[in-house]
């Protein structure tokens, strides 16, 4: 009895000791990413297959461009604040709101094209065929892919979309 | 002897052979001890579980082939197992570091906090 006791510990702790030791090493990678300054760059260097002068360039695109991105964010929440403050003690359309409606998507598509242009400046950066799968990903994953109020006048509407995005 | 009167005899052993029958006899009250083994084997309680499980562990694990391929499957199933979770884990995170990349550019991407 004691050695058929001993037989089903040893094949329950050999499966645990596999199953650990499997998932340690094919985690392996994902806790070298983790553990680095900034794991969304380490990601695209991996799933873009990047080389290390490709991951620098890039790396460096970013650094730029964010800094950029907030001050046009800062600009936009501006906006945004006088339209509140606006609406709060307007009853009727007056031409202060429409000039700051106006002045805020101007600033949003100005926004959404230094965007697109930063896109194309990282998808270039890339070899050929991994820039255009990042392209192609972007476009799914960003306000390229289109807006909410669109899809939601398909939905409501219940016709089909005037236009959709090639996949 | 002659080899013809051999040859004759040996036909003759073996008729006397085909023709032999043996009818032993039974043991004394041969009937009444087949009815009792019968009688005892059915009022035979069924195994408890208890004992079943005794049973396995006592006989059945300790057996080399047994033993062997329990020890195999369970360390099949452990590695088939580890290595389906990290790539499930793998997955996960590379879903969300995705994520995180394009919520670093993409203010409409971005959480509640961000404009």
């Amino acid at each position: 009895m004691k050695k058929g006791a001993t037989i089903l510990l040893l094949g329950l702790l050999l499966a645990t000791a596999a199953f650990c030791g499997f998932y340690y090493l094919g985690t392996a990678s994902c806790r070298r990413m983790m553990r680095g300054p900034q794991p969304e760059l380490a990601w695209l260097k991996k799933e873009f297959k990047l080389s290390d002068a490709e991951f620098a360039r890039i790396s460096q695109l970013h650094a730029a461009y964010l800094p950029q991105c907030a001050a046009r964010c800062r600009r936009i929440e501006e906006q945004s604040q006088r339209l509140r403050q606006l609406l709060s003690q307007a009853t009727n359309m007056t031409p202060e709101i429409q000039f700051v409606l106006a002045e805020r998507a101007r600033m949003r598509a100005e926004c959404e094209a230094e965007m697109t242009k930063h896109f194309l400046d990282v998808s270039r950066t890339m070899p050929p065929e991994q820039g255009r799968r990042y392209l192609a990903w972007v476009e799914r994953q960003t306000f390229l892919h289109g807006q909410a109020m669109e899809d939601r006048h398909h939905t409501q509407g219940g016709s089909q979309p005037a236009h959709q995005h090639q996949m | 002897m002659k080899p013809n009167q051999t040859l004759e005899d040996d036909q003759r052993l073996r008729q006397v052979l085909r023709q032999w029958t043996v009818n032993p006899p039974l043991p004394p009250r041969f009937k009444e001890q087949v009815w009792q083994r019968i009688a005892r084997s059915e009022a035979q309680p069924a195994p408890s579980l208890r004992g079943s499980l005794a049973r396995l562990l006592e006989v059945v694990v300790p057996r080399p082939r047994f033993a062997f391929s329990y020890v195999a499957v369970l360390l099949v199933l452990g590695v088939a197992a580890g290595s389906l979770a990290a790539q499930a884990k793998t997955k996960r995170l590379d879903e969300s570091l995705g994520l995180r990349y394009v919520q670093s550019l993409d203010p409409y991407r971005a959480g509640p906090s961000n404009p």
